[in-house]
């Protein structure tokens, strides 16, 4: 028998096979996101105010992106249109139209997930928020940091059997010639077996795993022993005890499975911050660094500071009484920014009392520390670029194309390309907290890490806002990246379908359809809530 | 149908081999409905088997926690896990706690009940040639494969498997292994991989259930017509299409938390053994249990209702009765469809809700007992006054029911506030929802395959090894599950790997005096010392002791599995249960395509016994019952003859 | 859905004017999202805002849901199961925010203690 119904739809329900199983498919995606949609409002109704990290509203989502969600909403409602038009076309027989507007389609599908990357991108390496530990908030944009604790190491202890083989010559970077010392147990010559201590020469990566190897199993293997050994004595005690005679007290396993290396001269290391423990840390001056599965390396850290071209001041999290001698003036070093911030809070504080005392209400705490006082642009107000020019600023710099020099927006002089701005920075900068202004009044400071709380680009980790953006527009990007293929397969490979059973193909792009209207439905959410509100 | 029926073996084998395909296509990588079903249901007996085997462990752990395992304490794995005296340490208790508790659930039980059984029968049973999207249907089994085989592969990871219960309650499962420096992929992150796949997996299979019980019904088959199988699997479906996603977002959010670094499940200030958790904190632990609950409440249903639908298939058959109830049975396992989505946050009593929202959990918790009693009523009313043939997949049918029964009246304790405050995370959640999976849906699930193992295979399974099976399984199951309610009710915590040896207040409360017959019974079985008073501690042993044996008496059912598709009796017929049902129409095995005519469906599915006919049942599909009379008084005598003289 | 020419041709009509509806209705969401004078209630994304910007996306939505994605002439099966899909989804985000809304005493206490700590430690 055949699969009945995959083409006419059947009597009683009205609906083909593919039909029926897209719809429930989708309800099944309603609630998906459904699910992601009410994570969103749970957690954006959970924050706890002057605690959690604020939800960025406004000045902190930035204007560019607003515009390349306004863009991608208006190509994913075309489309649509696209879509329908494609489908009619079938309907009507005209394959070349059909082409035409699925090709039409995909390309919105391509436009949309290019601009999606370049806000990704912007994002990511574009934007970056140092918390200070007294929970103030800088926004801005980090020029250089390390990835890597600094650290200049001189021998490493570790543990044979905890680690991984290879873990060395991932952290060190150009490979030293070391020393490593390690026990192990040897059999002496009347059976009993003794503790030696032990000690080789080691000259690459590879020389190094070939040991690391070798001890570990060994270690391991007198490990095992020993613990054979110690659970034949528990059980011979207990028998003993058992048949009342004497028994003897079991000796438990002593293995020393520790190894050490020592290098002949200081190596530097490749360690994630994540790694060490604790996590946040700055190892200026420090001379040992331990990782987090317990291997430490001894040695001396270095100078862990972070170049930062900071933009804004946040400080909801910070009472109010306490704004005035928060470390983040100190940090930037520019008593002026200040006073302007003062200023700024003022004139925003008395939009608020205006607001307000025309409802005849006192101001809310929160609105106070809240979102339009406390966040200030550092910029030069007089100076501050158009939206245009800055828009194509960021958009250059997210979609990864150099050479600001190059285009003929009039409003160039006030921009600058990020990546020049750097080196110029860096030229004219010795390590210490002094500061720099460009031309057009940004700052560049040099912040020590030792006092950063927590930092990150405007990236998922940044807070509740981006995370639920990232992971909710990357579910959609691949739904259209999912949609998009489905109906490319349609128009490449839908002709012979087409030529034997056009109705077929019309139920299938239908179907198909329905899956596109239902991502581009979800984005019609997506803006307002990610962008907008 | 006569037409069918009278086919021999030769014939159907013909018929088989018609459209030759090569073997990897035919048994591996095939799109046959049935060939699916059987898939599915050897990788999860087999995962139905290690998670089993986990559990094991953990009971001596229970039983001994101060004892080297036996036997295991020489495999090089254990070697990393065992402490220096070759005792269970916590971490490995955690790990096989984790892992029992999801591979059960959802490497065994569900694909078993829904995957096998819903994909071998479903489409059987309404008259379908195979399911709406076969292909599909192949992309869920594989789907289903890897997430397992992601599952098992974890426990070899240098960090081994997930930790946290098979609830993965963060912020533990965000933070659990996460400072593994020289390992970024652990068996946490791997837990949730391979969730996504098994979730994946099951949507695939909802859509496809739903769509072929809706659209590939055959001629005649109304709604009202359906087996209630097919029903409950329709609901079951549902359940999974719709409740799943939470959990997928769920796993999704924390899979992002440990791999990117967000906070959707860390709140601010965390601090892990005295650091600071590096985050940027703010989001909501609460969040995750109400998502995963959203799911793991449904899923309950999930594991319960394939069971009922086999019971209530089985029961009728062997009764000669039809079912009872039929109409208020459809209307209540809908009822309890729906309700099944808003009862969740009764397994969150203790998170801090308010009275309001307690009370409204309650009230539906309450509610949603009532359809699961009209279920069990219906089924026990059908038995009333039938003439029972008690042949094995009956046996396990019946005592589904009080087994069910004692689960599911336990829970009301539990629907409220109120006295969940004291059960919660007790032993006695344990034993409540065991004596509803195992005694209950793992019954039904043998059962089913006592009933159905014939059809495939044209053989039965060997009655004798049967009994064997069944009666120890049923003490068994009793003597691993009662004793917990007791410990529960003492204040056992579920999650302590040496058995609540530590809480000496709870533990060592006495049961029985020394002198009793108790324990003297104790004393003999040289569980507690002479004189000594039997405390609830000592139920450790017993729960374990019944455990392992609980293991031996599955021996007669490999046996019999493996024998009886070898030299078990053949059947004579088609439709050897003398069934009403339409898969009994099929030629056995039923080829490719399942049916040789297209199968009308003439009347209701459950007509045993109609006064005036003269065999006591009247199959769905006998358009004439006075044509095929003759012919079946004939050949189907031998065939029932063995097993309701068992009775 | 009648095949017919002109069927189809009056189909292609109501998309197009769809589409430019859409497109105007998102103009209309930036133009709340973004001009002050449109920034109803107090500042910030209030709950007036919320309300405003949500309904002009349901109206978006609707057009695609009812027109595009047919749904004005589905058959009952497909309204009933995304009936109870919207149920759901309703009871999912409905009973959480109940739950979050609904703490016990104490713990609301603990919250306040918490952002105390929190913010006068350093
Ligand atoms: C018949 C009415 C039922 C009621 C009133 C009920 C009630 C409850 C309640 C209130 C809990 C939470 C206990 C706690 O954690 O403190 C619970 C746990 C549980 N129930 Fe039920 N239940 C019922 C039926 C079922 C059924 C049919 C199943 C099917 C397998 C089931 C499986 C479970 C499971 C697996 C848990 C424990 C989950 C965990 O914490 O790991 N229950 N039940
Ligand atoms: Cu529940």
């Amino acid at each position: 028998m055949e699969i009945p119904y995959e083409v006419s739809p059947r009597r009683d329900t009205g609906l083909f096979n593919s039909k029926l199983g897209i719809w429930l498919f989708l309800a099944s995606e309603v609630m998906l996101f459904g699910g992601l949609f009410s994570a969103y409002v749970f957690l954006r109704v959970g924050v706890i105010e002057g605690v959690d990290t604020p939800w960025p509203w406004g000045i902190n989502v930035h204007k560019t992106f607003v515009a390349l969600g306004f863009i991608n909403t208006l190509v994913l409602i075309i489309s649509s249109v696209f879509v329908v038009f494609g489908w009619i076309a079938l309907k009507e027989r005209k394959w070349a139209k059909f082409q035409f507007f699925m090709y039409l389609t995909v390309a919105c599908a391509a436009i949309f997930m290019a601009l999606k990357t370049v806000e990704y991108r912007s994002k990511l390496t574009q934007h970056h928020d140092i918390k200070l530990l007294d929970n103030s908030v800088m926004e801005g944009k980090i020029l250089e940091q390390t990835f890597d604790v600094p650290f200049e190491g001189t021998s490493v202890e570790f543990n044979l059997v905890g680690s991984a083989p290879g873990f060395l010559p991932d952290i060190v970077g150009d490979f030293p010639t070391f020393t490593a010392e390690w026990k192990q147990y040897e059999k002496g010559e009347d059976g009993s077996s003794e503790i030696v201590s032990k000690t080789t020469e080691i000259k690459s990566a590879s020389e190094f795993n070939s040991w690391f190897v070798k001890a570990r199993t060994k270690a391991t293997a007198d490990l095992v022993k020993e613990r054979k050994r110690y659970r034949g004595e528990i059980a011979a005690k207990e028998k003993a005890l058992y048949n009342q005679e004497e028994a003897v007290e079991p000796q438990a396993p002593v293995v020393d499975t520790k190894a050490k290396v020592t290098a002949a001269e200081p190596f530097d290391l490749h360690s994630r911050r994540r790694q060490v423990r604790p996590i946040v840390r700055s190892d200026s001056g420090k001379d040992s660094m331990t990782y987090i599965d317990g291997c430490t390396v001894f040695g001396k850290g270095g100078d862990d500071r972070i170049k930062f071209e900071p933009h804004y001041v946040d400080m909801q999290l910070v009472p109010v009484h306490k704004q005035k001698d928060s470390m983040v003036w100190d940090v930037l070093g520019d008593s002026h920014l200040k006073d302007a911030w003062y200023k700024n809070r003022d004139s925003a504080y008395q939009e608020m009392e205006h607001y307000y005392s025309g409802k005849d209400k006192e101001i809310p705490e929160s609105m106070l520390r809240g979102y339009y006082i406390n966040i200030q642009s550092l910029h030069d107000k007089a100076h501050a670029p158009s939206f245009w020019s800055q828009f194509w600023t960021e958009f250059k710099a997210g979609a990864g194309i150099g050479g600001s020099k190059s285009h003929d927006d009039h409003h160039d002089d006030d921009t600058h390309d990020h990546g020049d701005h750097a080196e110029h920075a860096a030229d004219t900068h010795d390590d210490h907290a002094e500061e720099h202004h460009d031309d057009h009044g940004h700052a560049v400071i040099m912040v020590p890490r030792d006092q950063v709380k927590f930092l990150n680009s405007h990236g998922p980790r940044n807070g509740n806002y981006y995370a639920i953006y990232f992971t909710m527009t990357a579910l959609h990007g691949l739904h259209v990246i999912g949609g998009a293929l489905v109906l490319l397969y349609f128009v490449v490979f839908g002709k012979p379908l087409y030529l034997k059973n056009p109705e077929h193909l019309a139920n299938r792009v239908e179907v198909g359809g329905l899956f596109w209207h239902f991502v581009d439905l979800i984005w019609i959410f997506l803006f307002p809530l990610m962008y907008l509100l | 149908m006569s037409e069918a029926a009278a086919h021999t073996h030769g014939d159907v084998h013909d018929d088989h081999d018609h459209h030759e395909a090569p073997f990897w296509k035919q048994y591996v990588f095939s799109t046959d409905h049935k060939v699916i079903g059987i898939q599915y249901g050897f990788t999860s007996l087999l995962f139905l088997a290690f998670g089993f085997f986990l559990m094991m462990v953990m009971r001596w752990s229970i039983a001994y926690p101060d004892r080297a395992v036996p036997m295991l304490s020489d495999w090089p794995w254990f070697q990393a896990w065992l402490d220096n005296e070759g005792r269970v340490t916590g971490d490995l208790y955690n790990m096989f706690g984790a892992m029992h508790g999801t591979i059960m659930v959802f490497l065994g039980i569900v694909p078993l009940a829904f995957g096998a059984f819903g994909n071998y029968v479903t489409p059987l049973q309404i008259g379908a040639p195979d399911m709406a999207f076969p292909r599909l249907n192949m992309a869920s089994f594989w789907c289903f494969l890897l997430g397992g085989v992601l599952m098992f592969v974890s426990f070899f990871l240098p960090s081994g498997a997930a930790k946290v219960g098979w609830t993965n309650y963060s912020p533990l499962a965000t933070t659990t292994d996460l400072n593994f420096s020289s390992q970024f992929w652990t068996g946490q992150t791997q837990w949730l991989v391979g969730m996504v796949f098994l979730i994946s997996s099951s949507l695939l299979g909802a859509v496809n259930f739903i769509a072929t019980i809706i659209n590939l019904r055959c001629r005649g088959m109304t709604w009202m017509r359906l087996p209630f199988f097919v029903w409950a699997m329709m609901v079951t479906g549902f359940l999974l299409l719709l409740a799943f996603p939470p959990l997928e977002v769920a796993a999704i959010m924390q899979l992002m938390d440990r791999l990117a670094g967000t906070s959707f499940f860390v709140p601010t200030g965390l601090n892990v053994n005295g650091i600071a958790f590096d985050a940027a904190g703010g989001g909501s632990p609460l969040l995750y249990q109400h998502l995963f609950w959203f799911l793991a409440h449904p899923e309950v249903y999930v594991l319960i209702l394939p069971a009922i639908a086999i019971v209530s298939e089985i029961i009728p058959c062997n009764t000669r009765k039809p079912l009872w109830g039929y109409k208020s049975m459809v209307y209540a396992v809908m009822a309890l469809g729906f309700l099944a989505f808003i009862v969740w946050a009764h397994h969150m009593y203790m998170t801090g809700m308010g009275p309001a929202v307690s009370t409204f959990f309650q009230t539906t918790t309450v509610l949603i007992s009532v359809p699961s009693v009209i279920l069990i009523t219906s089924l026990l009313i059908s038995m009333w006054g039938g003439s029972i043939r008690f042949n094995p997949p009956m046996l396990f049918a019946t005592a589904f029911i009080p087994m069910f029964g004692i689960g599911g009246l336990t829970g009301l304790p539990l629907a409220f506030s109120l006295p969940d405050l004291h059960l919660h995370d007790t032993y006695y959640v344990i034993a409540h929802f065991h004596y509803i999976v195992a005694p209950g849906t793992i019954f039904g699930l043998f059962a089913g395959i006592y009933h159905w193992f014939p059809k495939h295979t044209g053989r039965q399974m060997n009655t004798l090894l049967g009994h064997l099976h069944f009666w120890p399984s049923l003490i068994c199951m009793n003597g691993i599950f009662a004793p917990m309610f007791l410990q529960g009710m003492t204040g056992f915590h579920r999650r302590a790997f040496d058995g609540g040896a530590a809480y000496e207040e709870i533990s060592t409360r006495v049961i029985a005096e020394p002198g009793t017959f108790v324990a003297g019974l104790f004393e003999k079985l040289r569980i507690v010392g002479e004189g000594q008073p039997v405390e609830m501690i000592d139920l450790n042993i017993v729960t374990s002791t019944f455990a392992w044996l609980l293991a031996l008496a599955q021996v007669p059912f490999i046996i019999n599995l493996f024998m009886s598709v070898y030299v078990g009796k053949k059947v004579t017929s088609d439709n050897p249960w003398d069934a009403t049902t339409l898969e009994w129409a099929t030629p056995t095995p039923p080829p490719h395509g399942n049916f040789l005519t297209e199968p009308v469906a003439y009347r209701g599915p459950y007509e045993y016994s109609v006064p005036g006919s003269d065999v006591d049942f009247t199959p769905q599909f006998e358009d004439d019952p006075a044509v095929v009379k003759k012919e079946r008084s004939v050949k189907d005598k031998n065939v029932s003859a063995d097993d309701s003289s068992k009775s | 859905m009648a095949d017919s020419p002109e069927e189809l041709a009056k189909h292609k009509k109501l998309y197009k004017y769809v589409g430019i509806w859409l497109i105007v209705f998102s103009c209309v969401a930036l133009a709340l999202g973004k001009i002050p004078f449109l920034d109803f209630g107090p500042p910030g994304a209030t709950w007036e805002d919320i309300v405003i910007g949500l309904s002009v996306s349901c109206i978006k939505a609707s057009l695609v849901a009812l027109i595009f994605m047919h749904l004005n002439h589905e058959k009952g099966l497909i309204y009933k199961t995304l009936l109870f899909t919207f149920l759901f989804f309703v009871s999912l985000m409905g009973l959480t925010l109940f739950a979050l809304a609904d703490p016990i005493k104490e713990s609301y206490d603990t919250l306040n203690t918490l952002k105390g700590i929190l913010n006068f430690k350093s």
